[in-house]
């Protein structure tokens, strides 16, 4: 089978389990759910500012979200130590790191339009007047924080790990993600979308280059 | 010692290119040695096994049978030494070596919230195999009426069984067998026995590290591990 | 790759490690003489500015250190030799030594002149990205307890890291560009004359200490190495000589 192919069944494996498990819409949606209403409360009631914050807080949400799927998502490996197997299968590992980010992806994609609604509720946040770069947006930027998610949700899940390392790592190499869809959310929402443009090929470049580095570097965390 | 008593079983494993010809061996490890940390669990271990063997290794625990067994598995990496399987390098073959061999383990390596069935047809999606031989493989182990439950309810036992019927639907030409009998029935026992002779029938290859004195009478040979070195076992306390 | 192994071997014996402590100490010392006493203070800043030479080359390093790492992961990948691990474990230490002092050097700086312990400029906000990152990196490097696997992953999020931070610098300078700069913002200043001199030794001066850390820090790690060589040695019966050759892998 090809190496898309692989990444494919392992794909479809992983949103199987979220189907079965309901990990993402059970557990993690309501988390997020939670963090934007904390968010709210945090920042008190005032409607302006709220609004003005709210693309933050979005893809605050967005961020913690996506550590707590990858970290389902190589729990489910771990558990009865399946991950094994998974190394043992004569694959492509980069396969292994490209199917676990593409089904976070979708789980993730899921999970924002819902909680993109839930802004809308709750801070009043216009989303009607550029819908497209509101999507590429979400789209670039779930890709971005998938693909450092999967490389080293891996090593999160090994023996011996310490759970607050992933976070560690994680957060920081996001930075771009959570800068430019922040802005792009600004732009596509109160902002002048057209300017958006330039953010969104900022994600683009990140998720290019994550994804070729980690398809090149996946190998080294998993293999022994 | 060993050596007393029975030097030949000696002399075959210290000069174990000695004499033979044809074929690649399925096993070929040089002066493997594995060390986590500073705890060695492998010390200068040489084997050779030949195409069509039933090796049984037997040991207390911690005596490095687990660690043995990855290593020829492709699991864990020798830290030094070298070896190959039918021929292939250990790092270098990896991956062919990965397509004809399997590894039943101390861990079933299932996914809990898939079900038997999904579990097996992933492996064979992995695996390029035929989804169609999920079905006996289950029959054959006794699962077939829970195959659709999920994993998670499944009994230490169960589990195993589903372990089984992955190396039954892989037919692996190097079956590497963990423990294997550990918390099973005698029916299961059975099972795997009777993989043991199916692989060696169809002329593969099987390895079990297991200290169930009562099991391993499909054998042809027999080596003790301890301390991470593997030492000739009596011919007599095969038997 | 040869000759860069035998400047590193030259560096890291005892007899260059003790010239090297000597040309950092006299680097220092002409770098704080001519930044404290020669070179002329600063028409708007006043002796604030002699901290300049102090924290743009310690910036210098933090990023020089990074680069290392980068280049030592990428080597040890390529090679497995553990030496390259030592330098990138060192290195990523060092690194994040001087990134704290460039954060540090650079609040004290900035509180008078800005008014103010930090500012939400392009290069801080990168700097001190920089420094969570590799302390992830160091903190990765405690994980696993066997020394192929920690180097393995450490050299990974040595290699993301480093790849990353540009992309990093470039989100967040767009971002900072949108926002309104304070109104007391004052940027590097015009550097020339003596000032250009006394900056100039203090990244001739900065750049041996740095030499001089790495050179401490790779014997610690060579002895670490020779300490768990030591252990293992009569466990497996192989002189602790063969063992601190490059194993093939593992």
């Amino acid at each position: 089978m090809s190496a898309l192919g692989q990444a494919l069944a392992i794909a479809k494996k992983d949103l199987r389990i979220e189907v079965r498990g309901r990990h993402v819409a059970g557990t993690i949606l309501p988390f997020a759910g939670t963090l934007l209403i904390a968010f709210g409360l945090s920042l008190g009631p005032g409607r302006s500012l709220l609004r003005q914050t709210a693309p933050g807080l979005l893809w605050l949400a967005v961020l913690f979200a996506s550590v707590l799927a990858f970290r389902q998502a190589y729990q489910a490996e771990g558990e009865d130590g399946a991950f094994e197997s998974l190394i043992l299968a004569p694959i492509d590992k980069a396969s292994v790191f490209l199917g676990k980010a593409a089904a976070v992806v979708v789980e993730l994609l899921a999970l924002e339009a819902v909680v993109v609604g839930l802004v809308v509720v709750l801070f009043d946040l216009p989303v009607g007047h550029a819908p497209v770069v509101l999507a590429g947006a979400f789209v670039l930027g779930t890709i971005g924080l998938a693909v450092v998610g999967s490389l080293f949700g891996a090593l999160a899940e090994m023996p011996r790990t310490r759970e607050a390392i992933f976070p560690l790592l994680v957060l920081p190499l996001c930075t771009p993600v959570l800068v430019a869809g922040v802005k792009a959310t600004e732009l596509a929402t109160t902002g002048p979308a057209g300017q958006a443009g330039s953010w969104l090929g900022l994600l683009l470049a990140f998720d290019v280059v994550v994804t070729g580095v980690g398809s090149l570097l996946f190998v080294y965390l998993v293999e022994d | 010692m060993a050596s007393l008593t029975d030097p030949d079983a000696l002399l075959d494993e210290h000069k174990p290119d000695a004499g033979r010809t044809g074929a690649a061996p399925a096993v070929q490890l040089r002066a493997i040695t594995r060390v986590f940390g500073v705890a060695p669990a492998l010390v200068r271990v040489d084997l050779r096994v030949e195409a069509g063997e039933v090796l049984l290794l037997r040991g207390p625990n911690g005596a490095g049978k687990s660690t043995l067994l990855g290593v020829i598995a492709t699991a864990i990496s020798p830290t030094y030494g070298s070896g190959t399987v039918f021929g292939l390098d250990l790092v270098a073959g990896r991956d062919e070596i990965r397509r004809r061999s399997e590894l039943v383990g101390h861990r079933t390596r299932l996914y809990e919230d898939l079900s038997a069935t999904e579990n097996l047809r992933f492996v064979c999606a992995l695996h390029g195999a035929d989804e169609r031989r999920v079905d006996p493989a289950l029959e054959r182990v006794g699962l077939a009426p829970v195959a659709g439950d999920r994993v998670r309810g499944y009994s230490q036992g169960m589990r195993q069984r589903v372990a089984l019927a992955r190396a039954f639907l892989r037919s692996p030409d190097l079956l590497l067998l963990d423990e294997p009998y550990a918390g099973l029935d005698d029916p299961a026992k059975d099972l795997v026995d009777e993989e043991i002779r199916a692989t060696r029938a169809r002329g593969g290859t099987v390895i079990v590290a297991t200290h169930d004195p009562t099991r391993g009478s499909a054998a042809t040979r027999s080596l003790y591990m301890d301390g991470g070195r593997l030492l000739p076992e009596l011919r007599r306390a095969a038997r | 790759m040869s000759t860069a192994e035998r400047l590193m071997s030259s560096l890291t014996a005892r007899r260059g490690e003790r010239v090297l402590a000597w040309l950092a100490v006299g680097a220092v010392g002409v770098s704080a003489v001519l930044s404290l006493v020669a070179s002329p203070p600063d028409a708007e800043q006043g002796g604030l500015i002699r901290l300049m030479y102090v924290h743009v080359p310690a910036a210098w390093v933090a990023y020089l250190a990074f680069a290392v790492v980068f280049v030592a992961s990428v080597a040890y990948l390529r090679t497995r030799k553990t030496r390259w691990d030592r330098v990138a474990a060192a290195s990523a230490e060092v690194g994040v030594l001087f990134t704290a002092l460039t954060i540090v050097l650079g609040s004290i700086w900035a509180k008078p002149v800005w008014g103010t312990w930090w500012t939400w400029d392009p290069r801080l906000t990168t700097t001190a990205i920089l420094l969570v990152i590799y302390v992830g990196y160091l903190a990765v490097r405690r994980l696993p307890d066997n020394p192929a696997r920690r180097a393995r992953w450490a050299a990974v999020v040595g290699i993301v890291g480093f790849v990353d931070v540009p992309i990093v610098h470039l989100s967040v300078r767009w971002w900072r560009s949108l926002h309104q700069a304070p109104a007391r913002l004052i940027g590097v200043p015009d550097v020339s004359g003596s000032m250009g001199v006394a900056l100039g030794v203090g990244f001739i001066a900065f750049t041996l200490v740095y030499l001089y850390f790495m050179a401490l820090r790779l014997r610690v790690g060579r002895l670490e190495e020779r300490v768990v060589a030591e252990a293992l040695s009569p466990r497996i019966g192989q002189p602790a000589e063969a063992l601190m050759e490059e194993p093939a892998r593992g």
